[in-house]
């Protein structure tokens, strides 16, 4: 057998691949995926984090919320600990009509979502941080969830069943015969190595890249790129999700997730060509911060840690310029179908929600093009990790009494916490204090998680991303890379390219303790350090 | 106001010259993250050499190099007798790196990999020492915990690296000796056959700390009022002159004095504060050239200058502090607070005690020419008994 042959090649390393390569390799797909960078740097890292009830697409999108709750449900059982059951507020404010409240709550519960209507003043009582001038409040149960971890345990999952994961590496052509993709020339972008790979189908899960990659393949979508902006706040300032009780907006959700909290998000049509630099701009940091503050007051004294935006991959239906009032509705194209091509098929539009149903969507798909006639096994079973649903029980498990800094590594692991390595006493040492990271965490991600930069690192366990965003970090963390890669100088260049990373998302908030952090960083690394 | 290097020069230079001051000081300052060298001097001036070693400080300078902590090389510059300055990259043959086990905050393997490209040979090895797992049982392993002990056990040290050592000319060490005891660094270097460097950690940094010690010590030997952890927070300021300042801890007790230096240092130190819209000086709301739009504020590359760190207070050519467009006419701004609006007074270390010197003359000159001139009162109570 060719080492190189698959049953199915899986381009795009964000939720939809690694969701689809999982599904393929349980239902016993030989299966490829390739990444031209890191796993989730698209859409799928760059978003809310926002474990969707469906009530926000309750009056406009039916079928969407609908989705949503479903997949909600199912990823609480799959993915314990990947997701934070925070439960969730829509609150109307004076300035709110108090009467769309009745028809969102009676659209939720038609769509099968459990919207309870609440006191005012229990809500100030369930969540402290919210805007107390709130006239209306709407329990639904959003929850948060970390997309890294997510696409992370889908991967590992896809691997334990056999599958193979190529980062770092760009689809450059295909190879085609006649009127049938065979497989795809590639190139590591790291090393430049080129390699050829063959499966009788390819999947394209490229998010808002896949109309490049469909180019590439000789078929057209049209594809409608829409730019959302949004700002982490270097507190939780709040433990429910705070939703604005009204049509969906601008600005108008605040999720908490880990130590931090997250509002957004804008809505921006781009050109291409921006797709691969989305910036933030200073108009959308003032509407975030002026809209965040509406949901929940103290956030316009919070310091924000980083701004960041992502591409919401939208296949165009309309010149709608807003890109809001198309559905997000998921889009599986089979090409021959389509187009007459064969061995092509493609998966995108929907939401990081419903990324397990576009899995099986997609694999479906590939099973009827393989004859390969095996059910979806997805939903009911959980992903590496998330075998056991408290992490403090995890943690109870693997130390006996976990210290705060093991109890974070058991909430970032899961059940896998147990692979890591606690043999020498060094390996408790914390790299990151922001996020409690250990030697033995770093360890276990770069051994078991195609770890090659410091920024897929932190990917995988958070490290550089709290409040220091990396300034005592990131030095720390280079040097395990540096000894489990065995070469300085590559690590040279990745601690350069990381700290630009940080930079990206630092300076757009540039003021107050953000800038304060930033001058020292500078100062620490060009004058102290001598990077 | 303010208690890093600039506001201890200054004081120390105004004690020797016979003056009464007072330093107000949150504590912490830039010599907590110091490198070791005084970046943008060279050899030092005849004064800046007697005030170092008044106080127990000693620098030494020579053209040439000196080794970062993450393995590359910069221009020497003017440096604690910690730091070695060499005259060229390639220093030796054969190095050995020593590290502490469980250590993380000393890059040994990236100093290795730059001093193979200059072809020296580099060992690296770990030392276990059982005292410093006490330290970790308290708490994180950083360079002053390690420091603390490093006091009580160098000998131990210095023994186990003699047994380390094979066919060496050079051992690398962290820059974790001498926070309290001075010798130290020195005695190290004795004790072990071999040339012994020290590269820096990451902060807070040993041989700054000890550095802001020695200066405080030496101001307090002069007379000085060292005022620790309290800061200004508001100045009276009228017509052109400051009578008085508050500060947090004294409450309504305000300093008074004849001339005020603002050393509270730049945006890290809060001496410099910033919001969305502006850059501000907090205590006096000195004028300070900033554009309006943000954007402009940042350099894109982190590797590039970043034109907010250059932003300072404005001064006028005796560094005089300008608010709306008007010298104060006693009080002067020195140290990072300058941002790099007065270039030709140093960068970093460099400005910090070149502003401050240059104050302190202009202090002093000040007072010189008030001194002879007629005390006017008197002649008043003249012409009424007339």
């Amino acid at each position: 057998m060719n080492p190189n042959e698959f049953d199915v090649i899986i381009i795009g390393g964000g939720i939809t691949g690694a969701g689809t390569q999982r599904d393929c390799a349980m239902r016993g797909l030989r299966t490829l995926l390739v990444e031209r960078s890191d796993i989730a740097t698209g859409a799928t890292g760059r978003n809310h984090g926002l474990l969707h009830s469906g009530a926000r697409y309750a009056v406009n999108d039916a079928e969407s919320a609908e989705e949503c709750i479903r997949e909600n449900m199912i990823l609480r059982r799959i993915a314990a600990h990947c997701i934070d059951e925070t439960d969730g507020l829509f609150i109307t404010l004076p300035e709110d009509d108090l009467a769309y409240q009745q028809t969102f709550v009676d659209a939720c519960r038609k769509a099968g979502i459990g919207a309870e209507i609440i006191d005012p003043e229990l809500a100030k009582r369930l969540e402290p941080s919210v805007n107390p001038a709130l006239i209306g409040a709407v329990k639904v149960p959003d929850g948060s969830v970390d997309p890294f971890r997510l696409c992370a345990a889908n991967m590992l999952d896809a691997k334990l069943h056999g599958g193979q994961v190529r980062l770092h590496t760009e689809v450059t052509r295909f190879i085609r015969e006649g009127d049938t993709i065979k497989g795809v020339h590639t190139r590591n972008r790291q090393t430049g190595e080129e390699a050829d790979y063959y499966a009788p189908v390819t999947v394209n899960a490229c998010g808002i890249w896949g109309q490049h990659i469909a180019q590439l393949a000789g078929v057209k979508i049209g594809m409608f790129p829409a730019k959302g902006a949004l700002l982490i706040f270097a507190h939780r300032v709040n433990n429910l999700v705070i939703n604005r009780c009204r049509k969906p907006s601008n600005a108008d959700i605040l999720v908490p997730g880990d130590t931090v909290c997250v509002i957004g998000t804008t809505s921006t049509r781009i050109p291409f060509e921006e797709c691969d630099h989305v910036a933030v701009t200073p108009d959308e940091v003032n509407l975030l911060i002026t809209e965040g503050a509406k949901l929940a007051p103290s956030l316009s004294e919070t310091r924000i840690l980083r701004a960041y935006a992502g591409v919401r991959p939208l296949v165009s239906a309309d010149d709608d310029p807003s890109g809001r009032n198309i559905s997000r509705g998921i889009v599986c194209l089979d090409h021959e179908e389509r187009d007459g091509l064969k061995g092509f098929i493609t998966i995108t539009g929907g939401k990081l929600m419903t990324y397990r149903l576009m899995a099986e969507m997609a694999t479906d798909m590939v099973c009827k093009k393989l004859a390969v006639e095996k059910a979806c096994a997805t939903a009911e079973t959980p992903l590496p990790g998330s075998e056991e649903k408290s992490y403090e029980a995890v943690a109870q498990k693997v130390w006996e009494s976990p210290t705060t800094a093991q109890k974070a590594a058991a909430s970032r692991m899961g059940t896998r916490a147990s692979r890591i390595r606690s043999a020498n006493r060094h390996d408790d040492d914390l790299i990151c204090e922001c996020e409690e990271v250990s030697v033995g965490e770093i360890n276990a991600a770069i051994e078991r998680l195609d770890v090659s930069t410091l920024t897929d690192l932190r990917r995988r366990t958070r490290v550089g991303m709290g409040t220091c965003q990396g300034e005592f970090c990131a030095c720390r963390a280079a040097g395990l890379l540096a000894k489990a890669h065995g070469c300085v100088e590559r690590e040279r260049k990745d601690l350069a390219d990381f700290l630009q990373e940080r930079w990206k998302g630092n300076f757009p908030i540039g003021w107050g303790d953000t800038l304060r952090e930033a001058e020292y960083t500078q100062w620490i690394y060009k004058h102290v350090l001598g990077i | 106001m303010g208690g890093g290097l600039a506001g201890m020069v200054a004081g120390i230079a105004l004690q020797q010259a016979g003056k009464n001051t007072a330093i107000v000081s949150t504590g912490q300052n830039a010599l907590h993250f110091f490198s070791g060298s005084f970046e943008s001097l060279h050899a030092p001036s005849e004064r800046l050499a007697e005030l170092f070693s008044a106080a127990g400080i000693r620098v030494h300078y020579r053209d040439g190099v000196r080794l970062m902590p993450l393995g590359t090389f910069k221009d020497a510059a003017l440096s604690l007798d910690d730091i070695d300055l060499f005259p060229s990259p390639k220093f030796g043959k054969r190095v050995l790196i020593v590290n502490f086990l469980g250590y993380h905050d000393f890059f040994s393997s990236f100093i290795a990999e730059g001093l193979e490209k200059q072809g020296m040979e580099c060992r690296i090895r770990f030392l276990n020492l059982q005292e410093l797992d006490k330290t970790k049982a308290h708490g994180e392993m950083r360079s002053v915990q390690i420091a603390r002990s490093m006091d009580r056990i160098w000998e131990k040290v210095a023994q186990e690296i003699r047994l380390l050592l094979k066919d060496e000319d050079t051992v690398i060490l962290p820059q974790v000796f001498g926070l309290s005891d001075t010798t130290v660094p020195g005695r190290i270097r004795q004790a072990i056959p071999a040339r012994v460097v020290f590269v820096g950690t990451m902060p807070p940094s040993v041989p700054g700390i000890r550095t802001q010690m020695l200066l405080r010590k030496r101001y307090q030997l002069l007379g000085g009022t060292f005022l620790m952890g309290d800061e200004a927070i508001r100045a009276h300021e009228h017509e052109g002159v400051v009578h008085s300042i508050a500060t947090q801890n004294l409450d309504a007790h305000y300093l008074e004095a004849d001339n005020f230096i603002l050393a509270t240092g730049g945006l890290f130190s809060k001496g410099l504060r910033s919001n969305p819209f502006q850059i501000k000086e907090p205590i006096l709301n000195l004028d300070i050239d900033c554009p309006e739009d943000r954007n402009n504020w940042y350099n894109p590359s982190f590797a590039g200058e970043q034109p907010y760190m250059g932003y300072g207070v404005k001064t006028d050519a005796q560094l005089h502090a300008v608010k709306d467009g008007i010298a104060l006419k006693n009080v002067y701004a020195i140290g990072s607070i300058l941002g790099n609006t007065r270039p030709e007074l140093g960068s970093g270390a460099g400005l910090a005690i070149g502003s401050a010197f240059a104050a302190v003359d202009q202090i002093l000159r000040c007072t010189q020419n008030d001194n002879e001139e007629p005390a006017t009162p008197v002649i008043l109570s003249e012409a009424k008994n007339l």
